[in-house]
This record gives structure tokens, sequence and C-alpha cells, in this order.
């Protein structure tokens, strides 16, 4: 009986010092997991790739009956809206057909000029429309995924909105997309102010206004001025409309995307074909 | 013997409830609101899950589900891989040690808790990531994340406490 007992006790503690040991390892594993991505490990990638084309579709599943509560709330709240909407539309479209007559003589004007000094046009943009599944925002990570049913989307293509560049596609999982917001930690893009074409790198940070980073020094800014993307690198074609200065002091320059990140339903994945900087990483990570 | 195979089904399915819900919860977390506030405080609800079934049955909840649930955050969040499984972990450590306070206490005391030990974790998170990145996360999208997160917990808990108590059943009563 008391050999028992004794027997007992030590299965007891070889069980308690077998679970401290697998937490310390586990622990260790999700250390080694955040340095992996430091080195953008193949490995890490394709797991999660597999990983999250089997979530995502649980997810839009279970949008299913949120969604319908979402709905029935704007339809209301939308009925309110739609007839000073339809006034400011009608004034909007007269606005609309007489830019067009300028943009159609401008067009023209431009290819005989490009005709005139043999210019190479850049390639032709294709795109793919996609709906969002899954949303992510808080202090940790900004981003989406689409569903873009095994359609051409390729690592590195410009994600925009209506109203401007949103993000780019950072994972490709046959029939989904993850995407990376401008506003997010990782994302780094070329832009410049449009109207001085002082040049600089919008940097996410987690927070819904990104900072505007390696302006010059003597660079004069002011709230107000529209960012555009500036093509460097070539990841971005240039000229892109990215946000608004909103704010500007000593220590950083703060931007307001033209698109509000969290309303985003449909997003447009544009493939400018540009390659850039991210294919020419994977190419050297080969 | 088709008895006895129903029996052992129901049973492992009844086993894995606590993980199946969690799962969905924490899935839950991922949708696509088109509200403005709600969308920029997301809170953690894994964390919730981690909290109230480590609590309530550790028995069926051990370390293979909280890496599950860990590493499926992982595939679905853009968020530093692993950080999720290690703040899971933090929580499991945290509330292993302090589980007595809780055991079997009114649950107004449960829900201080998890406030506290749910702080610590998401504050232990935040100082590995900025550290990974090397500069401070916005601390204040971590707290309204946090506050949500904390003002959520009975919800949560009850919907959990109903698939304890109407799916689950204690074996040996």
């Amino acid at each position: 009986m008391k050999r028992r007992r004794s027997l007992f006790l030590h299965l007891n503690q070889l069980r308690l010092l077998a679970k401290k040991f697998a937490l310390v390892i586990l622990f260790l594993a999700a250390l080694i997991l955040m340095l992996l991505n430091k080195n953008h490990s193949l490995i890490l990638e394709q797991t999660t790739g597999v990983a999250t084309k089997m979530t995502a579709p649980v997810v839009s599943v279970l949008v299913v009956p949120a969604k319908l509560l979402s709905r029935v709330y704007d339809y209301f709240s939308e009925l309110k809206r739609i007839k000073s909407d339809n006034r400011a539309l009608r004034a909007e479209n007269e606005r609309l057909r007489i830019l067009q007559d300028k943009y159609n003589a401008l067009e023209i004007e431009n290819k005989l000029l490009s005709n005139l000094l043999n210019y190479v046009p850049l390639p032709q943009a294709g795109f793919v429309s996609a709906k969002v599944v899954v949303e992510e925002s808080n202090a940790f990570a900004h981003s989406m995924v689409a569903y873009v049913d095994n359609q051409r989307v390729e690592k590195g293509d410009v994600v925009l909105s209506d109203s401007g560049v949103i993000g780019r596609v950072d994972k490709v999982m046959d029939t989904y997309a993850k995407i990376i917001l401008i506003t997010d930690i990782n994302s780094k893009i070329p832009v410049m102010v449009e109207d001085s074409r002082i040049r600089g790198v919008l940097s996410g940070d987690n927070t819904m206004m990104p900072k505007l980073v390696f302006i010059p020094l003597n660079a004069e800014i002011n709230i107000g001025d529209r960012i555009v993307t500036s093509g460097v690198s070539g990841v971005f074609p240039a000229g892109l409309p990215v946000g608004q200065v909103v704010a500007v002091s000593k220590t950083e320059i703060k931007v307001k995307p033209f698109t509000s990140l969290e309303q985003i339903e449909y997003v447009k994945i544009v493939r400018y074909g540009l390659g850039g900087l991210i294919n020419q990483r994977e190419k050297t990570d080969e | 013997m088709n008895e006895s195979l129903n029996e052992n089904i129901v049973s492992s399915l009844q086993k894995s409830l606590p993980l199946l819900s969690s799962v969905i919860i924490l899935l839950l977390a991922y949708i696509p609101l088109n509200v403005t506030f709600l969308n920029n405080i997301r809170p953690d609800l894994g964390l919730i899950c981690v909290y109230f079934w480590v609590l309530h049955r550790p028995d069926l909840f051990s370390l293979v589900s909280i890496v599950v649930l860990g590493l499926l955050d992982m595939s679905v969040s853009s968020a530093l891989p692993g950080a999720a499984l290690f703040a899971y972990l933090t929580m499991y450590v945290l509330l292993y040690n302090t589980q007595r306070l809780f055991n079997a206490k009114p649950f107004v005391v449960i829900w201080y808790g998890f406030m506290a030990l749910s702080l610590a974790t998401i504050l232990i998170k935040w100082l590995v990531v900025s550290i990974y990145y090397g500069r401070f996360l916005p601390i204040s999208m971590l707290m309204f994340g946090y506050l949500i997160g904390v003002a959520l917990y009975p919800l949560v808990s009850a919907v959990l406490a109903f698939v304890q108590n109407k799916f689950i059943q204690d074996e040996g009563l």
C-alpha cells in the first residue's frame, strides 16, 4: 500500500515536471516563430498560408448573421441620406461631364506628344475585384484577407479602394489573399507630396494615421497637402492617391488615408507588373 | 459494440467542445464589421476563452488546446507570428499560479481576475512585440481593446458557460 502511494507520488511529480518542461519548450517555440519571421522564412509563410486558406471560409460563414444585422441598420440609416446624396451627385455629375471632355482632349494630346518623344509607356494594369472576408485592426496588426477566387494575384500587388491606395498583397493562397494595410507597422510606401514633389516614405505604426518619414530636413510640408505614391522602388506606380497631411510637428508628420480603412467591403487588387524590390528580394531568397 | 462506439464519439466531441467553441469565438473577432469605432479596437477574444476554460475546465483545455488556438490566431492574423501563442501561454502560466484565488468564487471576483491577468498578459505581449519591432506599438489602441475585452467578458463567458452546462457532462458524476 505504502509502495503504491509512493509510486503514485512519483508519477505525479514526473507529470508536473513534464508539464513545466513542455511550457518552457512552448514559450521557446513562440519566440522562435517570432525570430523566424525576421528572416522571412518560406516554411513559416507556407504553413500560415495553408492555415489561412482553411480558416478564411469559416470566418466568411460566420460573417452572414453579423452582416444581416448591420445591413438592416444600414438600410434605415441610409434612407435619410439618399435625398441629399442624390442632389449632390447630380451636381457632381455635371461637373464630371465637363472634366471628361477635358480629359479626352488631354489624352489625345498626350498620345500625340508621346509618339513625338518615342516615350515607352508603363505596362497595362490588370485588376481583380475582391471581397473582404477577414479584417484585423488592433495595436498589433492592420490587415485583411480578401477572396480572390483563383484569379491571378501576386505578392506585392497594389490594393486600392475607390479613393486611393490602401495596402499591398502580402501572401496569396489560391482563393485568398492576405493584404497588409498602409497603417500596419510592416508597411512602408515610397510617397511624395503631390504639389511640391518632395519625396519620403509613408510608414505605418499600427495607428489609424501613418507617419511620413525620410523627408528632407528643410522640406516644407503643410496640413492639407495631398500625398501620392512616388513610384520609387517599383512596387507602386507613381501618382496613386494615398492620403492627406493632417498634423505637422517637429517630431512627426501624420497622414490620414483618403480611404476609411475600417469600412471597406470590396477592394481592387491591381497588377501593374512593375516587379520592384519585393520580387527582387524573393529571387535573392531563392 | 455500436453503442459503445457512439458513446465514444459523443464523449470525444464533448471533450473537444472547449477548443471548438474557442475557435469559433476567436474567429468572430475577425469578422468585417464596417463600424469605424469597433473595427479599430478589436478585443482579444481568444484570451477570454483561454481564461475561462483553464479556470473552469483545465482537464478539457490542456496546453495542446492553447497551442492549437495560438497557431490558428497566427494563421488568420497578420500580427507577429508566435505573439498570440506567447500571450495565451502567458495567460496560462499566470492563471495556473493564481487559480486558487478564483476557484469557486463569485462571478465578480473571476471578472476582476480576468481584468488583472489579461492586463498583465497584453502588456507583456505588447512589450515583447515592441522589442521585436524596436519601437513602441500604440498603447491607446491596446488599452481600448483591453477595455472592450473586459466589457465583453461577461457576455463571452455566459456563452461558454452555456456550452459547458448544456453540452459537457462531468464524468463520474
